[in-house]
């Protein structure tokens, strides 16, 4: 659900937010306000105030950067800084971010502005900023070291260029990159073309795959990890702390998906096909567009998809990786399929007597038991729909498409009620005796008869 | 026919008549008995108990049967049980007997000895015999040095129911500590047992994987081993527990149906505080009975030495006085005739003047002196040494008791927790079971120490921790020889 009170953009109650120190700080150096928040909801698009006029992007449990018009220089202020996150509920992560959420706000213009960037740096190493995909001048790419020096704690950098594309892109570090990313600093960065109309869309979701490695029970991410990581993010949330995406029915919608974990992710959405329409290269054409309903997100790419919110319903979206849509889990667990505990668990409850066998029968029931695990740690599969335990996790949302749904209206509308004999159910009558196979010969069907 | 010849000492009694008054019960069967129970009772706060006939050895039986069969025992009642029924502790109170019935003997005046000499025996030309000649006679020294070697004997005595006492306060220990060893070894079991159970189950666990498929046989023989290996732990431990309730068996005497007693399955919990150890090198100083009975060697050896002095040159002294009868019988008529004698047989110190005696005398009290001085060093040492075995045993205690076993049930919950949310296998869950149960071993030996220290800080006290400190073996070696050597 939205939040009104975190709201952010120019007027009092984005004021309220910025914290004094550094608005006294910003504003004796005349730069713009540092807007903050720490709310890990979806907030609502902000409409463009100035400038040319674009149709705002929706961050999913995230936020757009404010900014101010200088001299006919956009000018928008990054803090690099610790940050607290709440991945879900009952899981809170000490991350490095932007402004008060990793990940950081997004950053919205248009074709054609020049955009001024305060980057001030709270973190106790130097950072940078690179601007993933951005065309603009070598100094500004913000590689350490080889484009400029790195921004050191307690200091501000501007970077300034002019956006001579629309698309999708990423802003990220690119100092001490490993472990900044790991520690969740990365951000989106979405120009709007010049023509408010062209490839124009009702509703433009942001999605931003990362991932981290956080023991269960503890706060921190484990920074050296390649491949092993145990929290498969969207924003820097894991469902069911993901927030729906909300479609008014018959709505032109466009989902961005950028990719700075370290592996890819093949996006599924169901109910749906789309069709591919942006990647951080630019702009498919109609013509070359192809049609999917899975997407393959490479490591370091954004694409984008497009698709009419004809079918009514709730249809899930996720990552096809099923590792992907579970949290914290062991990876070095035995199979316990098959195995009978009886006996085990009777010796193990002579020392440990709240033991409960699990697994047994696969692992359902760990999205349906709400056993206490450690702190800090959201379970492995959760979360409950209209008929029962969801068993998902990590990188999973729910696309509702339902009608009359308001322009800018992005609150949760609830469960869909499936109309009277779309919905499978429990079968009484006679059921075809069910073919079967017990080996791995190659079968050849019989060819049609001829009728004639 | 030769006549007959008697000479009979006429007046040895009178001599004999000036005999020393007795120390005051030294003839009582229960002789010096009192100050030993005393004594031990202030130490031990138990009862010890001289038997001396069938009934009351019959009664003591009753008692011990009342406090021990089928039944689980104190460590309390085993010190008396142990001081009731220890057959080696009756030997060493035998010898309190033997050094009082000393006293008693030098105290008597010595018996006149009657020495017969037959005249010409073998010379059947003589006739059979031709005189008999008889002397009664009495040691003329007994009745002046009577009172220096009653002093002796006195000291002697003293020192017999001191060593009494340190015996009786040594069984005491060595019970004490027998009973702490056997039921920390019985706590032992029982901790591995658990261990056992955990490792049981992963053994299930794993048959059951290999079952379904999921574990191959190299992970179900590894998972398996443990357990088979854990078992013959478990039953060395019970070997051990089995001998060390043997142990204290022995030192309580028991045998037959009394055997069948038990001792608790945990010794008791670590106390909130400790007891006050001030001035305890003081309290060891003036208590310790093994530093009692060095003192008492040591006047013991300088009345010996002060008698050596006093007698050093009449040493073998002998003045016989008594009076003559002769009896002749000539011709059917016997005459009778009594003449006073004196004999006086004596060494003439022409050689041996006594002064080496002497000397071996001076030097054997020089030892005895040195024997206390480094007992009193020694008592010292072993006040402070059980002090700080007191103190550092009980913190190591407490500190697997407040820190340790904390931290592992934070583990086990955690485990539990990591095992609920299946971030952890069951096999990691009951190995950290078992790695508590490893520091649950860790903390009943530490409290094992502990209260073995705290029987060693009595010890250090009254004495008798030569039993205690050294372990299995001390206890066995007082059982056997508690009342030999005296």
């Amino acid at each position: 659900m939205l939040n009104r009170r975190q709201l952010l953009g120019t007027g009092v109650a984005g004021a309220t937010l910025v914290s004094t120190k550094t608005w006294s700080q910003t504003a004796n150096r005349s730069l713009p306000e540092a807007a903050l928040t720490n709310a890990a909801g979806t907030q609502p698009p902000v409409a463009p105030v100035s400038g040319p006029d674009y149709n705002p992007v929706v961050t999913l449990n995230g936020w757009t950067l404010p900014h101010r018009m200088k001299d006919g220089v956009k000018e928008f202020h990054l803090v690099a800084e610790p940050v607290e996150r709440e991945l879900a509920e009952g899981t809170t992560a000490y991350l490095w971010g932007y402004n008060g959420t990793s990940i950081g706000p997004t950053i919205e213009a248009v074709e054609g502005d020049r955009v001024r960037i305060f980057v001030t740096n709270r973190l106790p190493e130097h950072t940078t900023v690179h601007w993933h995909g951005l065309i603009l001048p070598s100094g500004m790419d913000g590689v350490q070291g080889l484009s400029h020096p790195g921004i050191p704690p307690g200091k501000t950098f501007a970077y300034e260029f002019d956006l001579v594309k629309s698309g999708t892109f990423m802003y990220h570090p690119h100092a001490d990159e490993m472990v900044q990313m790991a520690m969740g600093m990365m951000g989106m960065f979405v120009v709007h073309p010049k023509d408010p109309a062209f490839r124009r869309v009702d509703r433009d979701f942001l999605i931003m795959l990362n991932a981290f490695d956080i023991d269960p029970g503890t706060y921190i991410p484990r920074v050296m990890e390649m491949t092993d990581f145990n929290l498969w993010t969207w924003n820097s949330r894991i469902f069911p702390g993901i927030d729906p995406l909300v479609v008014n029915k018959g709505d032109d919608v466009r989902v961005r998906v950028g990719n700075l974990t370290m592996t890819n992710h093949p996006i599924h959405m169901h109910g749906y096909d789309f069709k591919v329409s942006c990647t951080d290269g630019g702009w498919v054409p109609p013509e070359a567009a192809w049609p999917e309903v899975s997407i393959d997100i490479p490591v370091g790419a954004m694409r984008a998809f497009d698709f009419k919110a004809d079918h009514e319903g709730d249809w899930a979206i996720h990552c096809h990786k099923s590792h992907h849509t579970m949290n914290a889990m062991g990876h070095d667990i035995p199979t316990f399929i098959g195995a009978d505990k009886t006996q085990v668990t009777q010796k193990i409850r002579q020392l440990q007597p709240e033991y409960m066998p699990m697994g047994t029968a696969g692992m359902a029931d760990m999205g349906e038991m709400e056993m206490p695990i450690p702190r800090n740690t959201t379970p492995m599969m959760t979360g409950w729909g209209k008929h029962g335990p969801i068993e998902m996790g990590g990188m999973f949302s729910v696309v509702k498409v339902r009608p009359g749904i308001a322009t800018g209206d992005y609150a949760d509308p609830g469960w869909y009620e499936n109309p009277p004999g779309t919905q499978a159910a429990e079968w009484t009558g006679d059921v075809p005796e069910p073919i079967q196979v017990a080996d791995a010969v190659t079968r050849y069907t019989d060819p049609p008869r001829s009728r004639g | 026919m030769g006549g007959l010849k008697m000479t009979v000492m006429a007046f040895p009694f009178a001599l004999g008549a000036c005999a020393t008054t007795l120390p005051t019960g030294i003839t009582a069967p229960g002789a010096g008995f009192a100050l030993v129970a005393s004594k031990t009772h202030e130490a031990t706060g138990r009862r010890s108990v001289w038997l001396q006939s069938s009934a009351q050895a019959q009664q003591v039986a009753g008692e011990i049967h009342a406090l021990v069969h089928r039944k689980t025992i104190t460590a309390d009642t085993a010190v008396q049980v142990a001081l009731l029924n220890n057959r080696g502790l009756q030997a060493s109170y035998a010898a309190i007997g033997i050094s009082a019935a000393e006293v008693w003997q030098q105290a008597t005046p010595e018996n006149p000895v009657v020495s017969v000499g037959l005249l010409g025996i073998g010379a059947p030309e003589l006739g059979l015999f031709r005189a008999l000649e008889s002397v009664i006679a009495v040691n003329l020294l007994d009745a002046p040095t009577r009172q220096r070697r009653v002093a002796v004997a006195q000291a002697d005595f003293q020192r017999a129911q001191m060593q009494a006492v340190l015996d009786t306060l040594a069984l005491a220990n060595a019970t004490r500590t027998a009973w702490i060893d056997a039921v920390a070894a019985f706590e032992t079991v029982a901790l591995l047992n658990r261990a056992a159970q955990s490792a049981d189950a992963s053994s299930e666990l794993a048959f059951q994987l290999g079952r379904t498929g999921a574990l191959n046989r190299a992970a179900q023989a590894r998972e398996q081993v443990f357990d088979a290996e854990l078992a013959a732990q478990t039953a060395e431990a019970r070997l051990a527990a089995a001998s060390a309730k043997e142990q204290l068996t022995r030192l309580m005497g028991l045998w037959g149906t009394e055997v069948d007693y038990f001792v608790p399955d945990a010794l008791p919990a670590l106390p909130g505080s400790l007891r006050s150890t001030a001035g305890l090198e003081v309290r060891a100083l003036q208590n310790r009975v093994d530093l009692e009975v060095a003192r008492l060697s040591l006047a013991a050896t300088a009345a010996a030495y002060g008698l050596t002095d006093a007698t050093r040159t009449l040493t073998d002294l002998e003045v016989i006085a008594g009076a003559e009868l002769e009896r002749e019988r000539e011709d059917g008529n016997s005459e009778e005739e009594v003449t006073p004698q004196i004999e006086l047989e004596f060494a003439i110190p022409i050689y041996d003047s006594g002064k080496a005696r002497l000397r071996k005398a001076e030097l054997s009290y020089l030892q005895a002196a040195n024997v206390l001085a480094e007992a009193a060093v020694n008592v010292r040492s072993e006040a402070r040494s059980a002090e700080t075995q007191y103190r550092g045993t009980y913190a190591i205690a407490r500190q697997y008791r407040d820190v340790v076993l904390p931290l592992r049930r934070i583990i086990d919950e955690e485990s539990l927790l990591a095992n609920n949310g299946m971030i952890t296998s069951t096999f990691e869950l009951l190995a950290d079971v078992r790695e508590g149960l490893g520091s649950q071993l860790d903390a009943a030996e530490a409290k094992h120490q502990f209260w073995r220290a705290a029987a060693g800080l009595d010890a250090a006290i009254y004495g008798g921790a030569g039993a205690a400190g050294g372990g299995d073996g001390g206890g066995v070696e007082l059982a056997a020889g508690g009342g030999a050597g005296h």
